[in-house]
């Protein structure tokens, strides 16, 4: 495996508040990784820093192995589609196709085209007369033509339907199938993408809180349902994210929950769940202290 | 680890070219920069036709002709587009940073690119205007006496004269926008405030050392010695200070929400 990006002890301070805070990961070669995290949590300026487009107050962002900051040798394999967006004033839609392709070498314009069908975008349309949903198809198709061998999609689907945010999974899937490449995908509609990931990334507060592969983190945590007195007695000392009780019932979402463990609860009267990806991302980021949210929503305003 | 193989990596564009693709995004759609402000001349050229021939018809003959006429050589019709370039100026350094960033462009490669645009601009309006100039002077203000091109305030001389006159005027309309942006990119409003009221304190600084140095006559005298052309060619070193100074606020700037 080779690493794309190599994060080590990466933070960003605007003012007072910490939008990421000693961050340590990296990224595989040709995976599609989920940065997932609350509003605010830091995600768009991790993203921007990984991107050259902010400047880390401290530590190392390594981008095929250098410095993305003002570095052309990295940025022209660097696509990055964001939810917000600006283009300039007068641009109708046709002219972000246009201009698009001299910027990615291996912009691939056929596959545009069919995209622009797919997603119904009206070409000879204003840009600012566009609706959130076509606004954001533009991004979408743009990151995937561009064929950049690191492309990130922050929130690129706000306003689109289902049928269109379908589309993009599949078409993503699909080109990634055909053409490897690395890409790095924020949202907040973490059950749709669940099945798109390889690798997660977790940011609560600007901390990275899980770095981990899908895989093994669907697997992590298990939910076990019982009488209230069995829960508590399993339960013990092991790591609950979540504990709920309805009268008599109880269950726990009980972190790393290995073979052992869950023999012993089903020995013990429990019922087993597995807990989604969405519902693991929702329990580790849940707790955390609402001040701090507040701060970072504040900044990112 | 067995195996070590770098990532693969596009390699990429000629540095040349790389500036090149943004001026070419900064005209994607000429419309604002190149076909609206012609059309605009082209309007208020009809217009001024228009006035000119109701002057000349009120005043026939004798004197009030001649002082009307005389008065044409004032007009400020042409004015227009030097602010309007201004503006393109300020909307293309702020409009397209964020974009052209999105796009893997460099804060160097995106201001070299725009710059090479607004001296392309700063040409093509040159050469426009200063063929536009020679006819009025050539038909004597289009048979009307009129002058909308080759005002007094653009000199006397001959064509190249005023070629260069009209090439540094646009120049520095174009970088003074383009530093003005950069502020605004990099600092929001409060840079541009802060910027205006420096430069507004510097002239009355230098205004103050003039009264009580009682040296204003300095002044025209400065003028009357370089006359148009040095007075336009001198705009070249604000122009080239506006642009390097563009350049070093955008390299910090980042894009914001």
């Amino acid at each position: 495996m080779n690493a794309v990006i190599e994060v080590t002890g990466l933070t960003k301070q605007f003012g007072s508040v910490t939008a990421v805070s000693d961050a340590t990961f990296s990224v595989q070669e040709n995976t599609i990784s989920g940065l997932l995290g609350r509003n605010g949590a830091g995600k768009t300026t991790l993203m921007q820093l990984l991107t050259g487009q902010q400047f880390a107050t401290s530590g190392s962002i390594k981008v095929f192995g250098e410095s993305p900051v003002e570095n052309a040798r990295v940025l022209s394999n660097v696509s990055f589609i964001k939810e917000s967006q600006k283009y300039p004033d007068d641009f109708k839609v046709k002219h972000v196709f246009r201009s698009a392709p001299w910027f990615f070498a291996e912009w691939d314009a056929e596959f545009a085209e069919l995209l622009i069908d797919e997603f119904r975008l009206p070409v000879h349309r204003r840009i600012k007369k566009l609706s959130r949903g076509q606004l954001s198809s533009i991004g979408v198709i743009v990151g995937l033509a561009s064929r950049a061998p690191l492309t990130f999609f922050d929130e690129p689907y706000l306003g689109l339907d289902a049928v269109a945010r379908q589309l993009f999974y599949d078409r993503l899937l699909q080109d990634y199938a055909e053409h490897p490449r690395t890409v790095i995908l924020s949202t907040h509609l973490i059950d749709e993408v669940a099945n798109l990931l390889e690798h997660v990334l977790v940011i609560d507060a600007g901390r990275i809180i899980i770095d981990q592969d899908a895989e093994s983190l669907r697997g992590s945590a298990t939910t076990v349902v019982g009488t209230r007195g069995s829960v508590e007695a399993f339960v013990g000392d092991r790591e609950v994210l979540d504990r709920e009780t309805i009268g008599g019932l109880a269950s726990a979402t009980i972190n790393g929950l290995d073979g052992a463990g869950k023999a012993a609860a089903t020995a013990a009267g429990l019922e087993l769940t597995p807990v989604s990806l969405q519902q693991l991302v929702v329990k580790h980021t849940a707790t955390t202290d609402m001040n701090d949210h507040k701060q970072e929503v504040e900044i990112n305003r | 680890m067995t195996t070590v193989t770098a990532p693969r990596m596009i390699t990429p564009a000629t540095t040349q070219s790389r500036i090149w693709a943004v001026t070419k995004l900064t005209l994607t759609n000429p419309w604002t920069a190149i076909i609206l402000p012609w059309i605009i001349l082209g309007i208020i050229f009809l217009a001024n036709v228009a006035i000119w021939l109701l002057i000349t018809r009120a005043a026939p003959i004798g004197a009030a002709r001649d002082e009307a006429i005389e008065g044409f050589n004032y007009g400020g019709a042409s004015s227009f587009i030097f602010i309007y370039m201004l503006i393109v100026a300020i909307q293309t350094i702020n409009l397209t940073f964020q974009y052209a960033l999105g796009y893997g462009v460099t804060r160097r490669d995106f201001y070299l690119g725009s710059s090479l645009t607004f001296v392309l601009l700063s040409l093509m309006y040159a050469v426009g205007l200063t063929i536009l100039a020679e006819i009025e002077r050539a038909t004597n203000g289009w048979g009307l006496g009129g002058r909308m091109f080759a005002p007094v305030f653009f000199g006397d001389g001959i064509w190249f004269e005023r070629l260069w006159i009209f090439f540094t005027a646009f120049l520095f309309f174009f970088f003074v926008g383009a530093l003005t942006a950069a502020i605004y990119v990099r600092w929001r409003s409060n840079g541009v405030v802060a910027f205006s009221v420096g430069i507004a304190a510097l002239l009355i600084a230098a205004g103050a050392l003039l009264t009580f140095t009682g040296n204003w006559a300095a002044i025209p005298d400065f003028f009357a010695a370089v006359q148009f052309l040095g007075g336009y060619s001198l705009s070249l070193v604000i122009s080239l200070i506006a642009a390097a100074c563009g350049y070093f606020v955008l390299r910090g700037a980042t894009p914001t929400n």
